[in-house]
């Protein structure tokens, strides 16, 4: 993580520390859940994800779109949920070449991300989860 | 913090579709939706103005949207597309029945007219075509004191490749004209799996040339002027009523005038 700047200790005695862009990259949780395909035998494997989501980037941004650096972390088969790394740059390109996907293999298919975060551990938790019975 | 929108959401005769598209816009987060009547009259024969159907007929258990504990708003909204001046009469009684009036126009002149003149809420910009127009400074900026938003809809995008390079090229050209100001984003969706959530929304804005402030307001809070704005033309002209605020307590609503309580930010 860089330190950009230290400020001034101050007369109470503490020292006060910025960090401009802390994270380098950012994670992303995405559904692409089985009722919302519109065929729902389909069988979708990590590694067809993982060309899903290039041919989405490489439809809307071209070749420089398609060489983000995207990483799926982790991939649920069952669920349809993955976890996607991608450095902070890339985040608003990864992110509307998800949104404005429609069509996965000839099916109409609608990626709904879940949460945003550039921390993996914020990801842990869902307010919109929660029960609160 | 106000809240999602997605004012224009295409009406289908069928009824299951249109139940699963508002369950959907619940689920997402959106708080209100408007049902959009297509209206395209043409000179050859008479055409009714389509009445809207009544929402409890429509659909029938409101559903709760996801996060809070108030079940969604639906509104009935008419969209004219015009290609002459005389398709859109003011004040017609057939438009009174609508919550939200919109127009589409089709070429400059006319784009002018309803941007200056005409005592509507919202103005569509086709995305489905290449532009025939390029816009100019002076009809949108009066466009904007007059309280009118700009609509942009992304759901062509989605189907089809050359759509989407139309939908992004105008919504940029807008972008450029506007700065930012009074601009909506919506689906014009006729299925449940042509919806994007609100915050998937606000990156699309980005990617039209929005700044991250300009593209959340894009979804909430110009959405919310532009239901308050339909509410004074509705009221008629000349008519004083009193709105509880914390900033004004009178309000005077002549004609189509942009309401006091929430105006767009000036920059």
């Amino acid at each position: 993580k860089m330190r950009a700047g230290a400020e001034e200790a101050e007369s109470s005695g503490y020292q006060r520390v910025v960090l401009k862009n802390a994270s380098p990259h950012q994670y992303l949780k995405s559904d692409l859940p089985p009722r919302v395909l519109e065929d729902e035998s389909a069988r979708v494997s990590a590694i067809d994800l993982k060309t899903f989501i290039t041919s989405c980037l490489r439809s809307l941004f071209g070749e420089v779109g398609a060489a983000l650096n995207v990483d799926v972390l982790k991939y649920d088969e069952e669920t349809l949920t993955a976890l996607l790394r991608v450095p902070s740059r890339g985040l608003v390109k990864l992110w509307s070449s998800l949104t404005l996907q429609g069509f996965y293999q000839n099916r109409v298919c609608a990626f709904r991300v879940l949460q945003v975060s550039p921390f993996l551990l914020a990801l842990t938790g869902n307010s919109r989860d929660l029960q609160l019975d | 913090m106000s809240v999602f929108m997605d004012l224009n959401v295409l009406f289908s005769a069928d009824r299951s579709r249109m139940q699963s598209l508002v369950e959907t816009a619940a689920h997402l987060g959106f708080s209100t939706v408007a049902i959009n009547y297509v209206f395209e009259p043409t000179t050859k024969k008479k055409q009714e103005v389509p009445s809207p159907v009544p929402i409890s007929e429509l659909i029938g258990q409101l559903p709760v949207v996801q996060g809070r504990s108030r079940p969604i708003k639906v509104l009935n909204r008419l969209t004219v597309v015009m290609s002459e001046a005389s398709h859109f009469r003011p004040n017609a009684t057939e438009y009174r029945a609508f919550d939200l009036l919109a127009i589409q126009p089709t070429t400059e002149k006319l784009f002018h007219t309803t941007c200056m003149l005409c005592d509507v809420d919202i103005i569509c910009i086709s995305v489905t075509e290449k532009l025939p127009f390029f816009f100019k400074r002076a009809p949108i900026n009066g466009a904007i004191d007059r309280g009118v938003v700009f609509e942009v809809s992304y759901a062509s995008a989605l189907r089809d490749s050359t759509m989407r390079r139309y939908t992004i090229a105008n919504a940029v050209c807008l972008m450029e004209s506007c700065k930012g100001k009074n601009v909506i984003v919506s689906s014009a969706a006729e299925k449940a799996l042509e919806l994007r959530g609100p915050y998937d929304i606000v990156n699309l804005g980005a990617l039209f040339g929005l700044s991250d402030a300009d593209s959340k307001e894009a979804v909430s809070s110009t959405c919310r002027a532009v239901l308050l704005h339909a509410e004074t033309r509705k009221t008629a002209s000349g008519i004083v009523y009193t709105r509880i605020s914390q900033q004004e307590a009178l309000q005077d609503c002549v004609g189509s005038e942009a309401p006091a309580a929430k105006r767009p930010k000036p920059t």
